[in-house]
């Protein structure tokens, strides 16, 4: 890799264990420069170039090789990996997008808006009088696994065994992903089960639903498989189920912080509810970076990007940067704010985006309206570390009860 | 009816090229270009591409 004024670029080590996002390290790394030099490769920090890059065709997306570069060479994960919707490139990914999509048409999505509503609701309603609650086992991932039953259709009462059986998958994005293997692969067995049941159930009793809308994408005669369908089934388990809990702590952790945006959002809530996930998504991401790979040299502001480079996109550096946003830490309801990248972008872009933010368009209006004044329980709060994909392990957080709702109806 | 975008939503994310590549193609810049004009039976993929932008940018002007 040629760096034209390398004594000018940055470093960051990213793994370093302190080593966190929104850091003074990162931010500085931003000020100086619009990319850094890293362990992993290439990060891009400001919103332009993460902007322009995230979407150019010179990159495909660089997570294909995730199990090989940690030891893992074989097995039902690493099969399962290869086949995925993320890794795949060209017409290979564009084909079960093509069928897919449909599916996940924002117009289908938002007739489920009122039953993610009262989901939040029923969850408040279990803690409400208590003034306090652990927000991620109260709320947060009841609330992402129970949305995916009732995406898939799967009995909510279930929800613990598919929360169970995603975490477990979900330690193969982590780097200890070698030690893990056998529980991931059993895991990973299970979920594909579960999957298996509900294709060959819709194929045989079609309903108005998700799934069989998968089932019966067809164009031009060309359908899903049974096994792409399965694949397609786990992918949107395991993508929406880390992300949305962690999602949702990361929010209230950002409003917790700026107590007048959560009033704004619990007298307007309707109004609002879009511009919270939003800036939510902005100012605290859960996915902080988005990895793409150099699939064709090229030069970029004067440097020459060499085939096979790692570039990670770096999504709090790029969504919090001073040249784009005024006050860019501090969520603004009321601003008009040029779209994050949060969801990745390009080809690429989250499937499942449209779910993510209906559900949580019906989540945070649901708490604002019916919470106050909330704050972390001091030694309540536990977090992942603040880089990959983060979150809150645990966060207990005090609040008081509103005494009615923003439609003037008493909540109980 | 014909094919706008709004250009001033979109993001060249790319999916409508996905959902319809006879109407929608990336440049090799990754720049949209598009048709405005379609035959019938390009619609339904065109509304596949109206509902699967990221941006929501895509839309169909009546021909009056």
């Amino acid at each position: 890799m040629t760096i034209t004024t390398a004594h000018d670029v940055p470093y960051l080590d990213m793994s370093a264990p302190h080593f966190a996002m929104a850091s003074e390290a990162v931010r500085d790394a931003r000020d100086a420069n619009w990319y850094a030099r890293t362990n992993y490769g290439l990060a891009v920090l400001s919103y332009e170039d993460v902007s322009s890059l995230m979407k150019s065709p010179k990159l495909i997306q660089g997570s294909a090789a995730w199990p090989e570069h940690n030891g893992v060479h074989s097995g039902i994960f690493y099969d399962w990996w290869k086949r995925n919707l993320l890794v795949l490139e060209g017409e290979d990914h564009h084909r079960i997008r093509r069928l897919a999509n449909p599916a996940f048409s924002p117009r289908k999505i938002a007739a489920l808006g009122d039953r993610f509503e009262s989901l939040a609701n029923e969850l408040i309603d279990g803690w409400i009088e208590d003034g306090q609650v652990e927000f991620v086992e109260g709320f947060a991932a009841p609330f992402a696994t129970r949305v995916l039953c009732i995406m898939l259709g799967i009995d909510e009462s279930e929800w613990g065994t598919i929360n169970r059986l995603a975490s477990t998958v979900g330690a193969a994005l982590g780097v200890t992903i070698k030690e893990d293997i056998d529980e991931v692969d059993a895991a990973l067995v299970e979920l594909q089960e579960y999957a298996e049941r509900l294709i060959s159930d819709r194929q045989q009793n079609p309903k108005d639903d998700f799934v069989t809308r998968l089932v019966e994408a067809n164009r031009e005669g060309d359908r899903l498989t049974d096994p792409e369908l399965r694949n397609l089934l786990v992918l949107l388990i395991f993508g929406g189920m880390d992300t949305t809990r962690n999602q949702l702590g990361l929010a209230i952790q950002s409003f917790i912080r700026q107590p007048h945006q959560w009033e704004l959002l619990a007298e307007r809530p309707r109004e609002l509810a879009k511009a919270a996930v939003e800036e939510a998504l902005r100012v605290n991401p859960t996915t902080r970076w988005v990895t793409r790979e150099v699939a064709e040299t090229f030069e970029h502001k004067g440097l020459v990007l060499e085939q096979g480079t790692t570039v990670h996109m770096f999504t709090y550096a790029s969504g919090t940067d001073p040249e784009k946003f005024a006050n860019p830490e501090r969520i603004d309801l009321e601003a008009e704010h040029a779209p994050h990248y949060a969801f990745g972008g390009g080809v690429h872009h989250c499937l499942g985006h449209f779910v993510a933010r209906s559900d949580m368009q019906a989540a945070l209006p649901a708490l604002a309206t019916r919470l106050a004044n909330l704050s972390v329980v001091p030694g309540g709060d536990e977090w992942m570390p603040d880089s990959g994909n983060t979150g809150p392990v645990r966060l207990t957080i005090a609040f008081d009860r509103r005494a009615t709702t923003a439609d003037g109806q008493q909540t109980a | 009816m014909k094919v706008w975008v709004d250009r001033t939503l979109c993001e060249n994310h790319g999916q409508c090229a996905i959902a319809a590549p006879s109407t929608f193609e990336m440049d090799d810049e990754g720049i949209l270009q598009y048709t405005e004009g379609f035959p019938a039976d390009e619609l339904e993929y065109i509304e596949d591409a109206m509902d699967v932008c990221p941006v929501q940018a895509i839309f169909l002007k009546g021909d009056q």
